[in-house]
């Protein structure tokens, strides 16, 4: 019995960053890179089933990224998981959520899962797509913003609730094993302590090539994506505006810009 | 003139060779019940694991003995319990004194080498002093009777904090029933004693080796008196002698026997404890060996025998709990409880001949007996219990080390684990990018050097809140003005600096505080500088006590020594003086961690300020409720904060102008609580600094008026 958990490093932003000088993406030295928060809530989902079983089950994380990625993959062995594979290949570099989903499919054909998690989104691309696509290649069920999850391991489906739109939750039965993409709160992920992330270390993270799981450097990258970054940038400020003074004041500055917008 | 060979003491006088037996036989049994609990406590003992507090035993012994003799610890803020129990202590030790010497003469001397001493004007004395003794037991005890039963203090109430109503182990009542039993017994045994002294007097009236030597035993003299006043005759006596003698002596051979089974036996854990006392506990906490796996405390067993001797140490006098700053504000905690629960704990699963199954050996829980997370979360880490304790308990060290066992287990507010893996992220807790770190610079008039790139004298760590924290930044910006203007070389760390991990330690996230505190030391190392200097007493003890553990050894200061330095040294030229009335209140970290008591009031009063102390001060002083990482953690609504409380205490102060504060987090805490606690407008809060600085006259200086 195998889940598998696809997580990825997302990169937040410090404070008066900088574009790159191509407009592509912010420069590197102002990224700060962590486990994305969906992620957390994904493997301490798989965590729960691995624990509440009387079956064995391997968790297994996979990441595609460069090696700080090893720092986020430590975070995941010690909060339990048993395995981290990290596929990199610098051909990869460029690939949009539908790329990223390609590889992640070969290494779930690989591996051979019983269950594939993944995060709903990752919180600084927010494509929201790695997870479906990966679904796609590997042409298995797949269900969107899981809120809750009711599963047997070995058994043959699964019952989820989905979360769909105005507060209703969607109550589906899906045929394993089966694409899962992992929503916020669903679960209480754990806190990996210091300690535990030190020992992790010494757990081996597998580094996995394209070629391992049968792909070439043409399946990925740029050129092989269907969308591409043109440019990044950072949108000219809003109108808005602090009105100071009384509050008197502030009352007749506020009918001011009314009738003005009004155009009165 | 009596021979001085028979002005003896009576012993066996008139009894029956079986008699005799008996009385030995049962002594026996006594000793072997004795020995056996003995034996069972340090196989108790021995189940915890090792402890390196073995070296310097003599100099540990010493002090031990020092202690006891002058009975300091036990008299501090409980004159009158500790007195009364020095009564009882020379009462007990002479009386022990005095029986063992009859033992070794009789039992051992006579019978084998023939020597005896226990006649003439030694026996006189003896008999003085002894009688004496018994009269201090006797008194001590009775105190404590009338303390125990009229004067309802809060500290000898053993409800628990962290239960309720109901609950089994609620009430705590066996406590109460104990105390009595060993009161009573006790006080029984002294005066079984005296009236026996009288019996046999009065017995023995018509013998003049006896008789005309009474006053050598007054008090029994004077009751020997009344017994004959009232018209007991000498064959009265001796009939009653024999009833009463065996009476005597077998509540005091059960007394002796139920030592190691009851509280009785602090006499020998409480002189341990002392024994075995760390002059730093709390301040330096125990570091986890690199190949132990686990963290922190999650059984019993995972307790050194130290701590488990600590445990049995305890005498529930309650002064921990009257120091307690959790405990004022009604928070699940009382450190006397947490050091009981696990004693009897302790008691029920390491007493057997075989250990438990090792999920009954779990400290973790809400069953009887077990430690509450809430209970452990609600400490302040402020130290006030461990500096109380009149027998050296160590209790924050365990609390933090079942701390570090929950936050392994992640068992911790969210709040706290956000900040902990926002620490982690940033290296400050305010979730700051690090290159803001020396933001609050960018004000000055001058530039500071980067100790990182060049020598400095004086190496300022600055610590987040001082860093970080709007209002404190104020402060900080006037500490560098301070340094400038009296010509000190110093420098900072600029980005390099981190949190120094202080309250990361003491939250029990050891691998956070490994890292941290490594980083900063790397990061120090390799400056060139002689001291270094920070206004955050939390960063001042983990620096000067906890990073020499992991190589980093530096001379460091509080501002508040090195400003009274540079005043007294006239780098510092005040313009000025203050007539403000002020109270002073000592951070935890600064007084009691360290020490620090006299130089931030030195430079009050050298700032003309008229220092008008608070009821508790100084080393009783009351934690402002941010320790322990209790600033990141919410305090339940609707309950006082402690530094709340503090304010109520300060707010009687007649005439106060300003409460003066010398730790960043101490001006955050109290200037909030000044607000919410509706003191504002009768005083205000400020750090030392801002006084120092209004004495100074700057150049290029936007004065901050001080308004009442």
């Amino acid at each position: 019995m195998k889940i598998l958990v696809a997580v990825k490093q997302v990169a937040t932003l410090d404070e008066d960053f900088e574009i790159r000088a191509n407009g592509s993406d912010v420069e590197e030295d102002f990224l700060l890179y962590d486990l994305n928060e969906w992620d957390d809530f994904s493997l301490e989902e798989a965590m729960k089933i691995k624990e509440s079983s009387d079956v064995e089950i391997e968790v297994v994380v996979v990441s595609i990224g460069p090696d700080r990625v090893d720092e986020s993959l430590r975070k995941c062995l010690a909060k339990g998981a048993d395995r981290a594979i990290r596929v990199w290949d610098d051909a990869i570099e460029g690939s949009d959520a539908i790329a990223i989903g390609r590889i992640l499919a070969a290494v779930a054909q690989k591996e051979a899962p019983d269950m594939v998690f993944a995060g709903v989104q990752s919180s600084d691309q927010a494509y929201a797509s790695t997870g479906i696509s990966t679904a796609a290649y590997l042409d298995w069920p797949h269900a969107a913003v899981v809120a809750d999850l009711q599963y047997k391991p070995g058994s043959g489906s699964a019952v989820i609730r989905r979360e769909l739109e105005g507060g209703m939750l969607q109550e589906v039965e899906i045929n394993c094993p089966a694409v899962l993409t992992i929503q916020l709160g669903i679960n209480k992920p754990r806190y990996a302590s210091l300690r535990g992330i030190k020992q992790a270390a010494a757990k081996p993270i597998e580094e996995v090539s394209l070629a391992d799981v049968g792909l070439t450097g043409a399946d990925v990258g740029a050129d092989s994506s269907m969308s591409r970054v043109r440019r990044m940038y950072i949108p000219a400020k809003g109108r808005a505006q602090m009105i100071e003074g009384t509050i008197a004041e502030q009352a007749a500055r506020l009918i001011q810009i009314i009738n003005e917008f009004k155009g009165a | 003139m009596n021979n001085p060979r028979e002005i003896t003491r009576v012993l066996f006088e008139n009894f029956q060779p079986q008699a005799i037996h008996l009385f030995y036989a049962i002594g026996y049994a006594a000793i072997a019940i004795f020995i056996y609990g003995v034996y069972v406590q340090i196989r108790k003992y021995r189940r915890g694991k090792p402890d390196g507090s073995w070296g310097e035993l003599l100099h540990r012994f010493i002090d031990m003995v020092k202690t006891m003799a002058t009975h300091r610890t036990l008299v501090r803020r409980d004159k009158s319990a500790g007195r009364a129990h020095g009564l009882i202590f020379l009462g007990f030790v002479l009386l022990f004194i005095g029986t063992s010497v009859i033992t070794l003469e009789y039992d051992i001397l006579q019978p084998l080498f023939g020597v005896q001493f226990w006649y003439g004007n030694f026996y006189l004395l003896f008999s003085l002093v002894l009688d004496l003794a018994g009269l201090g037991l006797i008194v001590g005890l009775i105190y404590m009777m009338y303390r125990r039963k009229w004067l309802n203090l809060p500290k000898l109430d053993y409800k628990r904090v962290d239960r309720q109503e109901g609950d089994p182990d609620f009430d705590r009542s066996q406590y109460r029933r104990e105390d009595w039993a060993f009161l009573w017994s006790f006080i029984l045994i002294g005066v079984t004693g005296f009236i026996l002294e009288a019996t046999r007097l009065v017995w023995l009236s018509g013998r003049p080796t006896v008789w005309d030597y009474r006053m050598w035993s007054p008090v029994g003299a004077l009751l020997a008196h009344v017994m004959q006043a009232v018209g007991l005759t000498a064959e009265g006596a001796g009939s009653l002698r024999s009833g009463l003698w065996w009476f005597h002596g077998l509540i005091s051979l059960t007394f002796i026997a139920f030592i190691p089974y009851t509280k009785i036996k602090h006499i020998f854990t409480a002189a341990a404890s002392l024994m075995f006392k760390d002059p730093l506990a709390g301040k330096r906490l125990p570091r986890i060996p690199d190949e132990q796996k686990t963290a922190g405390y999650k059984t019993i067993t995972d307790l050194t025998w130290k701590n488990l001797l600590h445990l049995d140490a305890c005498t529930k006098c309650g002064r921990c709990q009257e120091a307690c700053p959790a405990n004022a504000v009604g928070a699940p905690l009382s450190p006397r409880d947490v050091i009981l629960s696990l004693r009897e704990f302790a008691n029920h699963a390491l007493s057997a001949k075989e250990l438990p199954k090792e999920a009954e050996l779990d400290i973790h829980g809400k069953d009887i007996g077990q430690v509450f997370m809430e209970t452990l979360w609600s400490c302040r880490t402020c130290l006030a219990c461990v500096e109380i304790c009149p027998v050296a308990v160590e209790h924050v060290p365990i609390i933090v080390q079942m701390r570090r066992n929950l936050v392994e287990a992640g068992e911790m507010e969210p709040l706290l684990e956000k900040t902990l893996q926002t620490i982690h992220k940033t290296g400050n807790s305010f979730g700051e990018s690090k290159r803001k770190r020396a933001a609050w610079t960018k004000e000055l008039p001058f530039e500071i050097k980067d100790a990182r790139t060049e020598p400095v004298d004086v190496l300022w760590f600055v610590g987040d809140y001082a860093s970080f924290d709007p209002r404190n930044q104020k402060v900080t910006q006037s500490f560098a003005r301070l340094l400038h203007k009296a010509g000190v070389n110093f420098g900072l760390l600029f980005e390099s600096e981190l949190n120094a991990g202080n309250d990361v330690r003491r939250v029990g996230e050891e691998g956070l505080y490994e890292l941290l505190a490594s980083s900063n030391i790397g990061t120090i190392q390799a400056c060139e500088f002689n001291s270094i200097v920070t206004t955050d007493p939390h960063s001042f003890n983990t620096i000067r006590n906890e990073y020499p553990d992991f190589g980093g050894k530096f001379e460091i200061e509080h501002y508040t020594t090195m400003v009274k330095q540079l005043i007294e040294g006239g780098q510092i030229k005040l313009k000025k003086k203050l007539d403000y009335r002020v109270t002073f209140h000592d951070p935890c970290h600064l007084g009691r961690y360290n020490k620090g008591y006299d130089a931030p009031r030195d430079v009050l009063k050298l700032l003309g300020c008229e220092l008008v102390e608070m009821g508790r001060n100084r080393d009783n002083s009351f934690c402002c409720g941010a320790g322990g990482g209790r600033i990141w953690i919410p305090d339940p609504v609707g309950t006082e904060k402690p530094s709340a409380n503090r304010m109520k205490e300060a707010g009687v102060i007649e005439g106060l102008q300003v409460f003066v504060v010398s730790c960043p987090k101490d001006l955050t805490m109290f200037e909030d609580a000044l607000k919410t606690s509706g003191f504002e407008g009768k005083f205000i809060v400020r750090e030392l600094i801002e006084l120092i600085d209004e004495c100074i006259e700057y150049e290029v200086w936007e004065d901050i008026p001080l308004t009442v």
